[in-house]
């Protein structure tokens, strides 16, 4: 093995493969769209350099971005919250039941691999005025037994975070929370039974060797969970497509993945819609620089 | 050296496997379609038994054929439209299905369709997608608007006149029904027809008789004597008119029907002789409000399926549609309830001087792709839409008024035709819709989700702000 190690040629043939890979379908395509987010750049149009001025536009003029921006952000910190909470009392309460564990775990983890799309679809007739949470209610004697008189889930565009990102927040921690759950889960498993046992010993609750032993020596997995949330959500968008109507509610619903989405192929400006995706690209990678940052992570030996 | 070898066959054998995974799925179902109806021709044996075997095929499929049949090869095209063919109720895609069957059984072995389907929503996305892939179809649909004037300018579409000047032109009922399809003044191939009509649709109001009469309700004429029958609609409990401001073009097209009968020109407003804050639109916008009244409640979450669906299942009174909406409510409706629809002409504004006659009409258009590989396989398809059969089709069962001079039965048509026929012909002049007839796609778009708002509530002169501001830096530079 050392000698192959030390073999230029078999170092460059077995990266060779992933390399070309990533140049062919991420590096040159990003590169390009960089190129792109500074051209005008119509469909089935010529691009033609325009400099920075699509990035001037979007943060200027567009007030669309700035919903975007907000509803996107918004999405991330409840989602990183949420999911970091919820995720970790699953975790640790399936960690501690005898019985069932391995039922729950798929019941939890199941919405995780069911198709966005085809979920998107479910919720959207759960929260439709005339079917689903309304007409339940409805029937148990609310809104004066009228469906239609209920809260409009998917429609209401008053306040400053409207009803329908808040919905889709919630339909969001469903599906997901599963993956966060099962990422903790293979942490806490890690950690050795002597550990707790030698806790016990020194008289120490279960509560308090959760707080003194699982929380500090999942912490590693807890900054990987967090970047993984926070990308997921910024540059979340079946959900939302799916739910919501075209035209995203006057764009007031819209995130940066579908403000993207709009530009680039509902009105074929390519050259802004890569504007948005550099955009994106940036807020991912300085979301994960800082929760590197501020989540320390030490590894212990366990 | 053994693990040498080794290490460079692995190697190998992993890249060849990566490769082959991204490559085969791009081949695959190129080369599919194609291979079948070869397999059958080559069956099929020569050249003379294509022709007999089309015997159905009038002189249309003979000229066509002579000049490839030799070759024994299916010249394959594609044709994209916006819904399922094969799971759609819609009377008019029924149609369309047909047309292409009956042109893959006449020219079996010589030419062969296979249809993209796709749906509405996702239409002109993927429809783009091919194009800048560059694998246009060779046959697609499209609406007269900014969508197709884009496609004639960027040589995406072919320029149809050789063809129609071939003797084709004259099947059509006059040229005017190609004036939504002419473009190129500054681009493509020059100006000429870049897109054939199949049917034209006019937007009317129809109306459940039944309940009229229940309520006392007259027909109306004018705005206000709408705004009266839908008080005695919702006094005798009915809901008036039901609408979908979920699919936003639908509310924004009784927008247009208001703008334009209040007498706002979109030419001045492209001109900038006046703008989106002319008080014409702000009246508009007022109205809208007014009639919201008597909306169905969920107006702002239906879809317009959900709110056609309320009309023809006898929930609401009024439904504001387009003639299209024909086949969709007889493709769906309990018997008989087409007995009990009306329809009337989109009414006057008091005291305007605008001319009430106008009515918004529409027409799906086939274009054929200018880089096809077989041109005439294209528009010989593009023919079978709008021979006589597929032509007494469209009116007949699909209800839409046909595009060429062809003979109908009148009395197996769906009364609805001849109501909206009544409302055609008395037609002063025809306007598209106005999110498709604005400046791009995306000032339509700004349009639709201004008046949504204006629906919502908001005071018409804010919530029109957006549409002004896009033309302030899009249009009027």
């Amino acid at each position: 093995m050392d000698k192959l190690m030390r073999n230029k040629k078999a170092i460059i043939l077995f990266i060779a493969p992933a390399l070309i890979l990533f140049t062919g379908v991420l590096f040159i395509p990003v590169c390009k769209a960089v190129y792109y987010s500074l051209c005008n750049y119509k469909i089935n149009y010529q691009p033609k350099f325009i400099g920075i001025k699509n990035y001037v536009m979007l943060f200027t003029k567009d007030k669309t971005m700035a919903i975007a921006l907000r509803n996107s952000i918004f999405f991330m910190i409840f989602s990183i919250v949420t999911q970091l909470i919820c995720g970790l009392i699953l975790a640790a309460l399936l960690t501690n039941i005898k019985k069932g564990r391995n039922f729950f775990k798929n019941v939890y983890y199941l919405p995780c691999v069911l198709s966005s799309a085809a979920l998107g679809l479910l919720w959207m007739f759960v929260f439709m005025p005339r079917l689903g949470i309304n007409q339940m209610l409805a029937s148990l004697g609310f809104f004066g037994g009228d469906c239609t008189l209920g809260p409009q889930w998917l429609f209401n565009t008053e306040g400053y975070i409207i009803l329908p990102i808040w919905v889709i927040s919630f339909v969001a921690l469903w599906q997901y929370v599963g993956q966060s759950m099962m990422l903790y889960m293979a942490q806490i498993s890690g950690i050795s039974t002597d550990v707790y046992e030698a806790s016990y010993i020194d008289g120490c609750s279960k509560k308090q060797s959760f707080f003194y032993i699982t929380l500090p020596l999942i912490k590693p997995m807890v900054a990987t969970a967090m970047s993984l949330n926070a990308i997921g959500s910024l540059k979340f968008f079946d959900l939302i497509y799916n739910m919501i109507p075209e035209g995203f509610l006057s764009h007031k619903a819209d995130v940066i993945a579908t403000h993207l989405y709009t530009q680039a192929f509902k009105f074929s400006k390519l050259g802004y819609g890569s504007a948005i995706g550099v955009v994106l690209l940036v807020l991912c990678l300085i979301m994960t620089v800082l929760i590197n940052k501020f989540v320390k992570t030490e590894s212990y030996d366990m | 050296m053994k693990k040498k070898v080794l290490s460079v066959l692995l190697t190998v054998a992993m890249t060849a496997t990566l490769l082959a995974g991204c490559g085969s799925t791009a081949a695959a179902p190129a080369a599919e379609p194609a291979a079948e109806p070869a397999a059958d021709a080559a069956a099929d044996s020569g050249s003379a038994d294509t022709e007999e075997a089309a015997p159905a095929a009038d002189e249309k499929a003979d000229d066509a054929a002579a000049a490839d049949a030799g070759s024994g090869e299916v010249q394959e095209i594609t044709f994209m439209v916006w819904d399922d063919l094969e799971a759609s109720e819609d009377l008019i895609t029924k149609g369309y299905k047909d047309s292409i069957d009956r042109f893959n059984k006449d020219f079996e072995g010589k030419y062969h369709c296979t249809p993209i389907t796709t749906n509405l929503e996702e239409y002109y996305d993927k429809l783009n997608a091919l194009v800048a892939a560059g694998e246009t179809p060779d046959v697609f649909i499209a609406s007269p608007g900014a969508n197709l004037n884009d496609y004639a300018m960027t040589g995406v579409a072919a320029k149809l006149d050789d063809y129609l000047n071939d003797g084709w032109k004259s099947d059509f009922t006059s040229d005017a029904v190609f004036a939504g399809g002419t473009y190129g003044d500054e681009g493509g191939d020059g100006p000429g027809i870049y897109a054939i009509p199949l049917n034209i649709a006019a937007a009317c109001v129809f109306y459940n008789t039944e309940m009229f009469e229940d309520a006392g309700a007259e027909v109306p004429k004018t705005y206000s004597e709408l705004l009266d029958a839908c008080k005695k609609l919702q006094d005798k409990g009915y809901t008036p008119i039901t609408i979908s401001a979920g699919t936003a073009w639908c509310l924004s097209m009784v927008a247009g029907y208001l703008c334009d009968r209040n007498g706002l020109n979109l030419q001045d407003i492209k001109d900038h002789k006046t703008d989106w804050m002319d008080e014409k639109v702000i009246k508009a916008g007022k109205q809208i409000q007014e009639l919201s009244q008597y909306f169905q409640k969920t107006a702002a979450g239906d879809d317009n399926d959900v709110a056609t669906a309320a009309f023809y299942n006898g929930e609401a009174a009024i439904l504001i549609q387009g003639s299209w909406a024909i086949g969709q409510i007889n493709g769906s409706c309990a018997e008989g309830f087409a007995d009990k629809v009306g329809v009337f002409a989109f009414p006057a504004v008091d005291g305007s001087s605008a001319d009430p006659n106008r009515v918004i009409a529409k027409s799906d258009s086939l274009c054929v792709s200018a880089t096809s590989q077989y041109p005439d396989a294209a528009v010989q398809l593009v023919k079978y839409f709008v021979d006589d059969t597929a032509q007494k089709y469209t009116a007949e069962v699909g209800g839409k008024i046909p595009v060429t001079n062809v003979q109908y039965d009148a009395s197996v048509a769906p009364p609805e035709l001849k109501y909206v026929m009544d409302v055609f012909k008395n037609a002063s002049s025809t306007f598209g819709f106005y999110n498709e007839s604005l400046a791009d796609t995306e000032a339509g778009s700004t349009f639709d989700n201004c008046f949504v708002e204006i629906f919502k509530g908001e005071d018409p002169a804010t919530a029109l702000q957006p549409i002004e501001d896009y033309y302030e830096m899009n249009v009027w530079e």
